[in-house]
């Protein structure tokens, strides 16, 4: 069996404002379900921990939420990005790229490569 | 922006009370709702279902702690929260909290107090435009004594026409004189003659009308007043139409040109200005010691330094010694900035007392330390507690700190409260300079810096029962009842709180028992005259008065005083001992090589008449006194004191020498006892002084100085309802007595002495205290262990030994230490000290002694106590 690893907390943020940006609009069980998926099932211990971030981003001003009907009868609360968080993606995702860009070189370093 | 943005949300709902908690579960329950049907279609039962999708979703409580983290601003709500419990805790205990206000309380209302007056005299800037480039100017003797610093009328223009220093330059000289408003009754005043460049200087704008200027300063010019604010209030009873009103003043006809405002007060109290109207030319030829009157301030140019003034003046000096070398040949200038002319001489002194009040501060503080120690003991089980249900260690931390600021916070704003009315008394009532109206008063730089004083202590003696919280085991603190045995952990540091303490106390004790034995060395000295019984009156004519109608009016005054029903004896003289009055002279004598320019004699010149000897009480020791008709001699005889025997004549009879003056020769008649406070202070030592026939040497202004058989204070109406029917025109000044002179002349040492032996009285009690505290804390924490040892076999007195020990051992540490810092701290006192060495054994001696008995007193009684507690019962409290 894999071992599951949770989240670091701001990667999560990441991964939230990447799914809204391909999904559009979306409740939280939606974003959890596709942040799995994707991931294939290796991350997220604790699901729960998806709303705190999404409160903090929508204080932040990345996403927006209002209600909206649900198809069980109840309401849910739907998250959409907003412009600001659009912005927020971008420039994340060339940091994020930048990191790991420079992360792959240094495993790619061998000894010889540093005589 | 986002971060702000983010804060002001989280305010808001703060604020608000706003919470998200509803739409939060509302969101779990579509989310484990969605997951649960997802895993029925995945072919489970619904129970199953749910309870995984559950799980998935996490533990529900911290998702939402989470949330509320999210949502608020955690610290400050701990904050709140934590606020309301130490409230509640200080109500549950007012005792507790009472003591450690009021402890805080002394310890910041003390330390502000000196902070306000320090702040007010020594740091802030003075009140005028630009002050740091106010420069005082003196004229020292290059050897010997000076007077006061006070210069002739041509050096100052002299200055005034040579110098590249200043961009203005100030002349001002006090003169009394009687002022006559309208109908109303002669009023003697305190006045002050200045040139237009005074206000130039000081740069002061007026509160009514306008100062004079350059064509007001004009010889020959309409005299010109402007009044002080007192002077405006006690004059013309603060009337704003008083602009443009004509008075006599010194029988010359004057307009009041303008107000000054409240706090004006460039030139002490005097009540008014008027132009000097002087010139290069009004003194004539005359450059001698005996026109030396005027006080003489500059403003620098800007950019000009002190040092570079002080240059420039030398260079004057220079010119000036080798132009007229028998008038100018012995002075120099000297310079210093407007804060050291007014302040230098009580610098040492407030800075000695801040010191005294900020350890007598440290001494509070740490009996509040202490305090706030022994109660986290006793709050060890509620730690543990609060730990084992959950709480962080910093999170317990943080509580013990905010009731630490709490307290301190409480504390200081009594304090404060209290420093307020204690500054408010000091305003007035402190001696000398510092008791002059505007000089000191609290303001919010002063307010900040003791509130900030007073969460740092908060917050460093607040760290102390936190430390002990940090010890905390769990396990042993919950179970009922403390069964360690000895050796508790943060006695330590109960050991070093108290040594400290009892050092620091020492250290203000030796400083008080120095200051106390000053005052009393400066009190017990012979004074060369009787003060009690002694009346002083201040009488004056105006300055141009004829020779012969100065005489006539002060025998007809002699004669109406001595013929008053309680007097024994009368006489006059041109100052009284110990006020600030300076004239001084040069002669040749008789029996003393002569060198040109280099007269061989200085001292004080003090006119004399009427019965004064007999009456001021100096005894004559050799020849005699002056006669009748010495008074009308056009060469009269001089009296001499026995310093000026001691310094120029050591080995011969003075009598019948004669002391040389512009070619003639006056003759010695007799010789005086020694005056202490001849030119004011009493600490000084008496220098030279010759009396001089007052009539002979037409003084216009006397005092008239009465012996009574009454108490002095009944004879004052009468004195003056005889000068007003001599002379309906003249006005009588402050009469007083000797006693209240002597009394201003020591008010600064007393009140150094009276603040410093007050707080080391506190710092004793504190001590005491603080041993007492600990020493009953031990005994307490340890009668389980009192309880073995006996049983062990320990008698009673080796359980009262063992605390004593325990107590005496950190107190005899921190008088060692306090010894050794009494000896570099004590130092600073020096200048304040009379008679006493500050490395006097006897007082440290002494100051031990008082220390330790008390402290021994507080360490027994609890001790013996101790030692009586019954082996038994103290097994049995297990």
């Amino acid at each position: 069996m894999k071992a599951k690893k949770d989240v670091q907390p701001g990667t999560l943020a990441l991964m939230v404002l990447k799914t809204l940006d391909v999904m559009g609009e979306l409740h939280g069980y939606g974003i959890a379900r596709r942040i799995e998926q994707i991931s294939g099932d290796i991350l997220f211990v604790n699901q729960g921990t998806l709303y705190p971030v999404l409160l903090r981003l929508e204080q932040e001003g990345a996403i927006a939420s209002e209600w909206g009907p649900s198809e069980n009868n109840r309401r849910a609360r739907f998250y959409k990005l907003t412009r600001a968080g659009r912005k927020l993606l971008e420039t994340e995702k060339h940091d994020w790229e930048q990191k790991a860009a420079i992360i792959a070189r240094f495993f790619e370093v061998k000894a010889e490569d540093l005589a | 922006m986002k971060t702000l943005n983010r804060f002001l949300i989280r305010l808001r709902n703060l604020v608000t009370g706003q919470r998200g908690d509803q739409r939060l579960r509302e969101e779990l329950e579509d989310h484990v709702a969605r997951e649960a049907e997802a895993n029925i279609q995945a072919g489970m039962s619904e129970e199953e279902a749910r309870r995984r999708a559950r799980m998935k979703l996490g533990a529900t409580e911290a998702i939402r702690e989470q949330y509320h983290a999210e949502e608020g601003l955690p610290l400050l709500e701990c904050l709140v929260q934590d606020t309301r419990f130490s409230l509640r805790q200080m109500r549950r205990s007012p005792g507790f909290t009472l003591v450690v206000v009021l402890t805080m309380a002394l310890g910041i209302a003390a330390t502000t107090t000196m902070f306000t007056v320090v702040y007010s005299t020594l740091l802030r800037s003075l009140p005028y435009p630009q002050s740091e480039r106010i420069v005082a100017i003196h004229d020292t003797r290059i050897t010997g004594r000076s007077a006061g610093g006070l210069m002739t009328g041509p050096r100052f223009y002299d200055i005034a026409a040579r110098n590249r220093s200043f961009s203005s330059l100030a002349i001002l000289y006090f003169d009394e004189s009687t002022l006559i408003a309208g109908k109303k009754l002669p009023v003697y005043v305190k006045g002050a003659g200045a040139n237009a460049g005074f206000w130039d200087v000081f740069a002061t704008a007026p509160m009514l009308g306008r100062v004079f200027d350059a064509r007001d300063d004009a010889p020959h010019a309409p005299q010109t007043v402007v009044l002080s604010y007192p002077g405006w209030q006690r004059l013309f009873g603060g009337d704003p139409n008083v602009i443009g009103e004509q008075v006599k003043l010194g029988q010359q006809t004057a307009t009041i040109v303008g107000v000054m405002p409240r706090g004006f007060s460039a030139s002490g109290d005097v009540e008014l200005w008027h132009a000097a109207q002087s010139t290069p030319n009004s003194w004539g030829n005359d450059r001698g010691d005996d026109q030396r009157d005027a006080n003489v301030f500059g403003r620098l140019r800007l950019g000009v330094t002190l040092a570079q003034a002080q240059g420039d003046l030398d260079r004057i000096g220079e010119q000036l010694r080798r132009e007229y070398p028998s008038s100018d040949g012995a002075w120099r200038f000297t310079s210093e900035t407007l804060r050291e002319h007014w302040y230098g001489n009580v610098q040492p002194a407030l800075v000695a007392l801040l010191i005294a009040s900020a350890l007598l501060l440290m001494i509070a503080c740490i009996n509040v330390a202490n305090l706030l120690l022994s109660r986290a003991t006793t709050r060890q089980r509620e730690v543990a507690l609060r730990r084992a249900l959950g709480a962080s260690g910093r999170r317990v931390a943080f509580q013990f700190c905010v009731e630490s600021v709490l307290l301190a916070l409480a504390g200081g704003g009594t304090g404060i409260l209290l420093a307020f009315v204690l500054t408010r008394i000091a305003a007035t009532s402190l001696p000398g300079i510092l008791g002059q109206s505007g000089t000191i008063h609290m303001d919010g730089i002063v307010t900040g810096v003791a509130l900030l004083i007073s969460v740092a202590t908060g917050i460093v003696f607040g760290v102390v029962p936190v430390l002990e919280t940090r010890k905390v085991q769990l396990h042993s603190a919950l179970k009922q009842g403390d069964t360690r045995l000895g050796g508790a952990a943060g006695n330590w540091l109960r050991s070093v709180l108290v040594g400290v303490q009892v050092g620091l106390s020492l250290v203000l004790l030796v400083g008080a028992s120095l200051l106390a034995e000053s005052l009393w060395n400066l009190m017990k000295q012979p004074l060369g005259f009787e003060p009690e019984h002694l009346l002083t009156v201040r009488v004056l004519l105006p300055w141009d008065t004829t020779p012969e109608a100065v005489a006539n009016f002060y025998n007809d005054v002699q004669q109406r005083i001595e013929n008053l029903p309680g007097v024994e004896a009368a006489g006059q003289i041109s100052a009284p001992p110990v006020t600030d009055f300076h004239v001084r002279g040069s002669f040749n004598a008789d029996w003393l090589p002569q060198v040109a320019n280099q007269p061989a004699v200085s001292a004080e010149i003090r006119n004399i008449a009427g019965n004064l000897l007999v009456a001021i009480g100096t005894p004559l020791l050799a020849g005699r006194d002056f006669s009748a008709a010495d008074q009308i001699s056009t060469v009269p005889p001089f009296l001499v004191n026995e310093a000026l025997v001691r310094e120029y004549l050591p080995k011969g009879d003075p009598i019948g020498h004669h002391l040389l003056l512009d070619g003639q020769a006056h003759e010695i008649v007799g010789v005086v006892a020694d005056v202490r406070g001849v030119s004011g202070t009493i600490a000084a030592e008496p220098g030279p002084v010759v009396y001089w026939p007052a009539n002979a040497h037409g003084g216009w202004h006397r005092y008239f100085l009465v012996r009574t058989k009454v108490p002095p204070e009944q004879l004052a109406k009468s004195i003056r309802e005889q000068v007003y029917q001599s002379d309906p025109q003249q006005s009588v000044g402050e009469i007083g007595t000797m006693d209240q002179l002597l009394g201003d002349a020591v008010a600064q040492p007393r009140l150094n002495a009276a603040i410093v032996v007050s707080f080391a009285g506190v710092a004793l009690l504190l001590a005491c205290i603080g041993i007492y505290g600990v020493v009953s804390y031990l005994a307490a924490q340890r009668t389980q262990e009192i309880g073995v040892r006996m049983a062990l076999g320990a008698t009673r007195a080796d359980i009262t030994r063992f605390f004593v020990r325990r107590a005496m051992v950190p107190a005899a540490i921190g008088l060692a230490t306090g010894t050794m810092v009494s000896l570099v701290v004590n130092r600073l006192l020096r200048s304040q000290l009379y008679g006493v060495q500050p490395d006097d054994l006897r007082l440290y001696l002494a100051s031990l002694l008082v220390l330790l008995a008390p402290l021994l007193v507080a360490t027994l009684r609890p001790a013996i106590r101790a030692g009586k507690t019954e082996p038994m019962e103290a097994l049995r409290a297990e």
